[in-house]
């Protein structure tokens, strides 16, 4: 296994790194020149600038040429194959639509450092997606927790925010920490930090399980609570409802997607099914212990995501845990890549979290506009939404139908994808218990449907005003979930399944 | 991707595009907006009418060598299901092409004369919604290259001629009638869904490129054998496709829905009765054409079972309906059983392989009859301003105005509808009355200048050519469509004399008119026109007669030109126009239908029967106009009971009403909800309600000592889970950091047990 030298094909592997660095500082030069009347539109310059990146990403950020051996670059620290563009492309979405709803709200629109920050996390993304080295996995995951945690309390005068940001970082800290042993031990075990030579090294260093389970739950940590999975879920509620509501759109998207995306490659390199490793011999599988690992966080993630939501009040609380129900059925996926090699299990994963990552950004742009013009964000105020704004009703509604999962939405395909992936892959009864909490989730996605249609509010006769950078934001959100449902499936799925053969290629 | 969407293969996805996102436009954004609306549809139609001639050049252009031996289109996966996959896509052949010169420029104009008709409607933004997405429909049928996607617009379409036939909703007899449309429609959609379902799993695919431009695949659907009845699948199917559009074309015995259809607004019946609905079921049996001929050499008179059922059911059709329309009064219903006899033209012709005068008829009757039926709605609209008018001068007459029945009454004619309350309209909305008498030679067939000649003649030259081989159902059709030929030119000068010749008999009619004004002739004739009465000029309205007016003189140039292109070669002098649409068109078809060869008899048989009609026509409503008091002279010559008989339309809808639909309300009154519901099913609940009654009892019992303990039930048991749960949510971080350890720990412990 050699990296490959070439410098064109490096520049072309952090292309989109590139872009957004000099966009963070483009954003930050017109903080200082323009006045603060103009600064208004700075959201516009970093959210159609990302949304710009992600369409190059999307047009030329594929792998170089056909070889696989070429696509690890920069001295092993990058894969550059198509699991790396797809995930980049939701990363710098997410990061794009945040920043259009950051616009929306009042203290931070106006501050070209905060899109800057914004940028700088969305490039932490865009590298984990891609990142193939332990080294550059945990940079990376920093660089884009860091970010967050500046993010989350940059209210800095609003108590809920402060609480949120020293939360966020205490939490993320300690994981880190828990995580970092983890890594440095597998390190220690094989002398070898790229994760394809780690993976080689430990299937014939001979090491027994007992090492390996140590260093494994140690890392599991670590992206547990990226993803937010139960029991490292803690902190969720409680930032997500502290923090400025685009933060944690951009939390619940961008960060999730982008853990997912290294936690494919990550599990699938370093721990690889025997298989995969092709004309070597005496092999240890150490990949049985991570999926027994995912299938119990998975059944322990939705069924307590989904049962805690019932009795929310808040809606950005009520979110949070849907988004750990929904780290839960994506958990699923995960636990079904190392048994079925046709690519299904992470094509699924790619298409749920490109759905998801859109679908979010729906509802939480849709709780934005909400809270802006009434002050609330209480699900019993939501009644009489659909005669204040039968459009931001609607938009939530199709938010919600694909979160629950029903056509057209796109969480429907999604979910139908994961959960046939698991049934692949045999694992039925884990399928099923992903079935019976859709069903849960599903009543308190349509409770807010009906508060909203059903229920009469005094408020009524006061419409709410959708600003031109939300109706953007959601227009795109909301085509998305539509398209990704309907007509664009067949692309996607494509475009997932040949992403997902590419992270089954080991170096 | 890199796609041109103005390359032939992609510009039809455009084509249908356009009028359903004008629905959408309309629906979601611009309703509250009459004027926005109104143009949002025209430009949706206009759109979609500039790109079918663009894509019409294209095609022409493309096989210009050969006519019409390149088939045009692409798909895209539409879903996966299983190993399935079923595709949505587009296919244009000559057949599509030529349907394209006729549908959106039939919609377009009929959509710019509904900005005058509409004009004072209230829904005027919603019924431009609804014919958006009719038209939509429409092209969505026409461009399909699967009969999935073909189905989906004719579901569509079913839907929306519901909607608009009940537009007036308000109106009892409206909305029964778009339930009656719908439902007898219905009837025909049932079987042929059977027939697509049957088709898929025989064929394995419903796809025209795999099916119709197949030899192997209609070979192996014309040798597998039906699952019932004997015969071949082919066959089989072609019989349950046929049942669809004997619906949805309004053929014997499912015909009764479109008289009643003329309750929806004139440009509702010009869409259902001329460009759209009514020709999608003519279109599907003609696009069909190859599979329902499967396995029959009818060229040597052995016709097919679906052909045979085509044949009689479209003669009988022609014939039935051209003589109900001699004993009609309301001029829309006239015209509405014209167009059931001229759709039975076309299915006959059909039935005997006449497979290219099919579809030349099917294009010159959409541009014959939506003239017609929007020459009609004029004098509708000139009618009920004279009743008005009539009504503010005082006259008196209007007292006698029948009421308004409640709901469908068989032989009730809306006082604005009855031509014998007419008379005399020449003078006061001439430019409607001279393009509707173009309509009406085109309809009757006269000869050499119409295009409804040319087209009728081609039908009866090949079923004559037919007959003269000897072959029984040939000579059915000849003798069926010559009849209707006279009957035909009869009705159609009976309406039009009765409307505008001699002097108006009702004084709505005298105070008649729409006022336009900008051509000073018709503006001196109708002033003159009202001095010669003595009636004062009144101002009118001026601006929706120019909207009403530009399509119906489009569409009369359109009514006599629209034939010369299938003259036959043979044919002394105009036959070398080439008749270049038989060499087009039948390249549709695998093998390339040969055109019989010319013969004097039936052209001067039709030329004949058509002047005959007229000439009868003429005699008796032309000669000596209709006075006031007058009786019909057709009713005198009939006798007032065979009259009456028309004027019930053979009682078959009487029949339907006593024998089927009365049946089954009083089956589900009484056996399904009283017997049934009520008694038996409410019976047995209710005793096991008694049970679980007194169960609960039981329950109740147990539950306030054992069950009460435990909880209330799982979905408490869950709620409560929940509760204690969020106990742990605290909010402190130190607990927090605390829980991960342990969980870290616990995770660990459950990991080594496992792998010991």
């Amino acid at each position: 296994m050699n990296f490959s030298t070439d410098v064109q094909a490096s520049i072309m592997a952090i292309l989109p790194e590139i872009l957004m660095t000099v966009l963070a500082i483009a954003v930050l030069a017109l903080d200082l020149v323009w006045s603060r009347a103009r600064r208004r539109d700075l959201g516009y310059v970093a959210g159609f600038g990302l949304l710009a990146v992600a369409l190059i990403v999307l047009l030329v950020g594929g792998p170089p040429g056909d070889e696989t051996s070429d696509q690890l670059l920069l001295g092993g620290m990058i894969r550059h194959d198509t699991m790396a563009q797809i995930f980049r492309v939701m990363v710098i979405v997410a990061g794009g639509l945040s920043c259009l709803l950051t616009m929306g709200v009042s203290r931070l629109n106006v501050r070209g450092d905060f899109y800057a920050v914004l940028i700088v996390s969305v490039i932490g993304g865009s590298l984990l997606s891609a990142a193939a080295d332990l080294i550059m996995v945990f940079l990376a995951l920093e660089t884009l927790s860091i970010t967050l945690y500046l993010l989350a309390g940059y209210l800095r005068e609003d108590v809920r925010s402060s609480e949120a940001g020293l939360k966020y970082f205490l939490f993320g800290a300690f994981t880190s920490a828990i995580a970092l042993y983890g890594l440095s031990l597998l390190y220690g075990f094989t002398g070898e930090t790229n994760i394809y030579r780690v993976g080689r090294a430990l299937a014939t260093g001979g090491l027994g399980d007992a090492p390996v389970v140590l260093a494994l739950g140690l890392i599991t940590v670590g992206f547990g609570f990226k993803v937010s999975a139960v029991p490292f879920h803690f902190w969720t509620p409680d930032v997500y409802e502290g923090a400025p509501t685009p933060v944690t759109s951009l939390l619940s998207t961008a960060s999730k997607a982008a853990s997912f995306g290294v936690l494919l490659r990550f599990l699938l390199a370093a721990f690889p099914p025997p298989e995969l490793l092709g004309s070597l011999e005496n092999v240890q599988d150490y990949s049985q212990l991570w999926v027994q690992l995912a299938v119990v966080l998975s059944v322990v993630t939705m069924t307590l995501g989904n049962v805690l939501a019932l009795v929310q009040t808040n809606i950005k609380r009520l979110l949070a845990y849907s988004s750990i129900a929904q780290a839960g059925y994506t958990l699923i996926g995960v636990a079904a890549i190392a048994t079925d090699r046709s690519g299904d299990g992470a094509a699924a994963i790619a298409f749920y979290m490109f759905m998801y990552v859109l679908t979010n950004s729906l509802a939480f742009g849709v709780v934005i506009l909400f809270a802006n013009a009434t002050g609330s964000e209480r699900i019993a105020d939501l009644a009489g939404l659909s005669r204040r704004n039968p459009g931001l009703a609607l938009a939530m509604t199709l938010a919600l139908l694909s979160l629950g999962g029903i056509p057209p939405a796109a969480g429907f395909v999604g979910k139908f994808l994961l959960f046939r992936a698991a049934i692949d892959a045999g694992l039925v009864a884990l399928a099923l218990v992903g079935v019976v909490n859709v069903i849960i989730g599903l009543y308190y996605y349509l409770v807010i449907v009906k508060v909203m249609y059903m229920e009469r509010s005094p408020d009524e006769d006061q419409p709410i005003p959708v600003s031109t950078p939300y109706t953007w934001a959601l227009g795109i959100a909301a085509a998305g979930v539509l398209l990704l449902g309907t007509i664009l499936v067949t692309p996607l799925v494509e475009w997932a399944t040949e992403a997902a053969q590419s992270l089954y290629v080991l170096l | 991707m890199n796609i041109n969407w103005f390359d032939a293969d992609y510009l039809p996805w455009l084509i249908m595009l356009f009028p359903l996102l004008s629905f959408v436009i309309i629906v979601l954004f611009t309703a509250r907006s009459r004027i926005v609306s109104q143009f949002v549809a025209l430009a949706g139609i206009g759109i979609a009418w500039v790109l079918s001639m663009v894509e019409f050049v294209k095609v022409v252009w493309a096989s210009d060598a050969e006519l019409g031996h390149e088939v045009f289109g692409s798909s895209i996966d539409w879903m996966t299901l299983g190993t399935r996959t079923f595709e949505m896509g587009v296919l244009v052949d000559p057949l599509t092409a030529y349907m394209l010169l006729m549908v959106p420029l039939a919609c377009l104009l009929i959509f710019a004369y509904s900005v005058g008709y509409m004009r004072s409607d209230p829904h005027y933004s919603r019924f431009f919604a609804y014919i958006s997405l009719f038209a939509g429909a429409m092209l969505t049928l026409v461009l399909a290259d699967n009969l999935l996607l073909l189905f989906v617009g004719w579901e569509v379409m079913g839907l929306c001629s519901y909607l608009l036939i009940g537009f007036w909703f308000h109106k009892k007899s409206a909305y029964q009638a778009g339930v009656k449309a719908f439902m007898t429609t219905r009837v025909g959609d049932m079987l042929m869904m059977v027939g697509i379902g049957y088709l898929f799993i025989v064929a394995r695919t419903l796809d025209f490129r795999e099916i119709l431009y197949n030899e192997e695949m209609l070979a192996h659907l014309a040798s597998t054998p039906a699952v019932i009845f004997g015969g071949s699948a082919a066959a089989l199917i072609g019989v349950l496709l046929v049942a669809g559009t004997i619906g949805k074309s309004s053929q014997f015995p499912l015909h009764v829905w479109l008289p009643d259809a003329m309750e929806g607004p004139t440009p509702v019946s010009a869409m259902i009765h001329a460009a759209t609905m009514v020709s999608a079921g003519v279109y599907m049996v003609v696009r069909m054409f190859p599979l329902l001929s499967a396995g029959a050499d009818f060229h040597a008179g052995d016709f097919s079972a679906p052909m045979i059922v085509m044949g009689v059911i479209g003669s009988i059709t022609a014939l039935g309906a051209a003589i109900l329309a001699v004993g009609q009064n309301d001029i829309k219903r006239i015209l509405a059983y014209s167009t059931i006899s001229q759709l039975g033209y076309m299915v006959a012709a059909l039935g005997i392989g006449a497979w290219v005068a099919a579809a030349f008829h099917l294009v010159n009757h959409a541009f014959f009859k939506a003239l017609l039926f929007m020459a009609s709605g004029v004098v509708i609209h000139a009618m009920e301003h004279g009743q008005h008018e009539a009504a503010e001068h005082g006259d008196e007459h209007l007292h006698h105005e029948p009421e308004q029945p409640d709901g469908l009454v068989m032989d009730y004619v809306p006082p604005a509808n009855d031509i014998r309350r007419m008379g005399g309209l020449l003078d006061r909305i001439p430019v409607t009355a001279i393009t509707m008498a173009i309509g009406g030679l085109s309809l009757a067939g006269f000869p050499l200048i119409t295009a409804g000649f040319w087209s009728k003649d081609e039908i009866i030259a090949d079923a004559w050519h037919g007959a003269g081989e000897g072959y029984l159902l040939a000579l059915l059709v000849v003798l069926c469509l010559l009849a209707a030929a006279v009957l035909t030119a009869f009705y159609t000068a009976r309406m039009w004399f009765m409307t505008f010749w001699g002097a108006p008999r009702t004084p709505a009619a005298q105070h008649a008119g729409i006022g336009s004004f900008r051509n000073a002739w018709v503006r001196s004739r109708w002033a003159r026109a009202r001095r010669l009465e003595g009636v004062a000029v009144s101002h009118q309205d001026r601006s929706s007669a120019l909207w009403m007016e530009v399509p119906l003189i489009v569409l009369a140039f359109l009514a006599i030109f629209a034939g010369f292109i299938g003259v036959h070669t043979d044919f002394p002098l105009l036959g070398a126009l080439d008749n270049p649409l038989h060499e087009f068109l039948g390249g549709t078809l695998l093998e390339h239908p040969t055109a019989v060869d010319f013969n004097w008899l039936p052209v001067l048989a039709s030329s004949l029967l058509a002047l005959a009609g007229l000439g009868v026509g003429y005699w008796l409503y032309g000669l000596r106009p209709l006075g006031a008091e007058d009786a019909d002279p057709a009713e005198q010559a009939l006798g007032a009971g065979i009259w009456r008989v028309l004027e019930n339309r053979f009682y078959i809808d009487i029949l339907y009403r006593r024998y089927l639909v009365r049946p089954a309300e009083w089956f589900a009154v009484n056996i399904v909800i009283q017997a049934i519901d009520k008694e038996t099913i409410d019976g047995v609940l209710e005793t096991i309600g008694e049970a679980f009654v007194w169960l609960g009892e039981f329950f109740k019992r147990f539950n306030t000592i054992v069950i009460d303990g435990v909880g209330d039930g799982i979905p408490g048991a869950i709620g409560s889970f929940a509760g204690w749960f969020r106990q742990v949510q605290t909010g402190r971080i130190q607990q927090y950091l605390l829980y991960v350890t342990l969980a870290l720990l616990a995770l660990g412990a459950l990991m080594f047990i496992q792998i010991r």
